[in-house]
């Protein structure tokens, strides 16, 4: 990968919590980074810190050491270039649908004709033209976690991350929501960085795979997922039949479960 | 279908339940764990409980139960309360206590509610505060009584201190509480949206928590009711809590009643008023609570 395309570059980052004796050691010397317009999978077991390593992206959490970088930059406190779109649902209930996808430009003083035309693009491109008017309690979680999605792409950052955004959501929504994602990479080329544990869920939306292992988190693979180079995948069924796919997913799945291993009867 | 799941849905043979076409509706019990009632046996059920009291009052003056100055029927509470805004001048005594209840509570929520959102939001605020407001929270405002005599006399500004001092605290407390539970992705979506810490407070933590706030303004506005009562009866020349008391004087038991449904009146009438600021002020939680 040529040294100009890669856009978000973390470097040696740990986190340690806590205080004194009594300190838990989240990442230790963790690397990886993003090219643009790749989307990015952060997958491991649970405690492996992945959450953690997205929030540091962000902004939301300073590492105890090493440092991320945007375009050559180093990060500090959270910005617009890193929108966040979280497990739990935040579209704003005091604002509707159109009001929520324009808020972020609001703050950041685009002008009234742009944030509109901006606002109604963004929602046409989540599927939800039908309720711009709509106040977010009449929505289904899958929607709410749609309007999110668009309120954060509609602010035009520089990289979307995404932690475990469709955990919450129920099997069949979640497949809509990851066909719909990749429909947008493919429309808006979105440079994305995803945390998610679910391990099809990684294989379908990856370009890249980075692999933590747990306790503490560190850096054990990053998996290109060639397979599924310059394929055009539209829904899962073809991910599933495409050849490659079974032991990609083996792959993964026996690094999940020597991490698992590790502590067996933890779970 | 490939064929390798087998379909297995309906299996042969099994005749389904026939709904019987004229089945007599359930017998609806008066006592039923957790069932919903129809509205109308809320409204009988609801006017019952006034009739029963009312009711029992009436028989209690039949049958002489008390000395009838002591305990006159309703129908005697409710011509005196007639007489005394008809005659008395009770109406400006009324005004002047909802005129006391509303400009000390104001006050108290114009400090109350910008401190406890700042409280509430920032921990540094929080601990600078808090242990001066839990402080004082235990002081009970009626023992200030004697010292605001002493200082402010016995006018207004006596009442208006003692209303302002048995709310400010507990409406702080409640308010930053409120502004504590806003959730924190809320607030991490906004700053990761490019909020400024000025935009975020002004954006979603006081939005987030208005809907709370009036429900904390509501409870603290009962409570207000409730002192207003304890400064005019302790000492004042105006007010319904003055008009009851010299109605003691005088052995006016029926006044004294009519005071005491004035007071009730008008602590339903503004629940009611802030429960429609509520609903129109918040119309996108309609149906929540």
């Amino acid at each position: 990968m040529p040294l100009d395309d890669v856009i978000l570059t973390a470097t040696n980052v740990s986190k340690t919590f806590g205080k004194k004796n009594k300190t838990v050691e989240a990442l230790r010397e963790v690397s990886f980074s993003v090219a643009r317009n790749e989307l990015c999978i952060l997958l491991g077991p649970s405690g492996c810190g992945k959450s953690t390593l997205l929030n540091i992206v962000a902004g939301l959490e300073d590492p105890t050491g090493g440092g991320v970088c945007l375009e050559g930059k180093r990060i500090h406190g959270p910005s617009r270039e890193r929108g966040m779109v979280f497990q739990s649902y935040t579209s704003f209930p005091w604002l509707t649908v159109f009001e929520n996808v324009e808020y972020g430009m609001k703050l950041n003083g685009v002008p009234k004709d742009e944030r509109k035309e901006r606002a109604e693009k963004f929602i046409d491109l989540v599927h939800l033209t039908r309720f711009r008017d709509a106040y977010p309690k009449t929505l289904s979680g899958g929607m709410k976690q749609r309007v999110a999605i668009a309120r954060t792409l509609a602010n035009e950052p520089d990289i979307l991350l995404m932690d475990e955004p469709f955990g919450a959501l129920d099997a069949e929504t979640r497949w809509h929501m990851q066909e719909m994602l990749l429909e947008i990479v493919e429309t808006t080329h979105t440079t994305i960085l995803l945390v998610t544990h679910d391990i099809q869920e990684a294989i379908f939306l990856a370009d890249k795979i980075v692999f933590l292992s747990a306790n503490p988190g560190r850096l054990k693979t990053v998996l290109e997922l060639d397979f599924k180079k310059g394929k055009d995948l539209k829904s899962k069924e073809d991910l599933i039949a495409l050849p490659g796919y079974l032991e990609c997913e083996r792959e993964i799945t026996a690094l999940m479960r020597a991490e698992a291993g590790k502590s067996k009867d933890d779970y | 279908m490939t064929g390798t799941v087998s379909n297995s849905t309906s299996p042969a043979g099994m005749p389904k339940p026939t709904p019987q076409p004229n089945a007599p509706a359930p017998r609806r019990r008066f006592f039923e764990f957790k069932k919903d009632i129809p509205a109308s046996w809320s409204v009988i059920l609801g006017i019952a409980v006034w009739a029963c009291f009312f009711g029992l009052w009436e028989f209690a003056v039949w049958q002489q139960w008390a000395n009838a100055i002591l305990l006159p029927g309703p129908g005697k509470v409710l011509g005196a309360l007639y007489t005394m805004f008809a005659d008395n001048g009770f109406l400006s005594d009324v005004l002047i206590s909802v005129w006391r209840v509303l400009f000390s509570f104001g006050l108290a929520c114009a400090v109350a509610i910008p401190l406890g959102i700042l409280m509430g939001t920032f921990r540094t605020v929080e601990a600078f505060f808090s242990p001066f407001v839990s402080a004082w929270r235990y002081l009970p405002a009626p023992s200030f009584i004697p010292l605001l005599l002493m200082w402010f006399g016995a006018g207004d500004t006596q009442k208006l201190a003692l209303l302002f001092i048995g709310v400010i605290w507990f409406l702080i407390t409640l308010i930053s509480d409120h502004v504590k539970a806003v959730p924190a992705d809320l607030i991490r979506t906004s700053v990761t949206l490019g909020g400024s810490r000025w935009q975020v407070l002004r954006t979603v933590v006081v939005p987030a928590s208005l809907p709370n706030i009036t429900i904390a303004m509501r409870q603290m506005l009962a409570v207000s009711w409730t002192y207003l009562v304890i400064a005019e009866i302790t000492a004042a020349d105006a007010g319904i809590g003055a008009v009851m008391m010299r109605a003691k004087r005088f052995l006016h038991v029926d006044e004294i009643m009519a005071g005491i449904l004035v007071i009730g009146v008008l602590g339903l009438l503004f629940d009611f008023l802030l429960r429609q600021v509520y609903r129109f002020a918040f119309p996108y939680l309609e149906g929540q609570n």
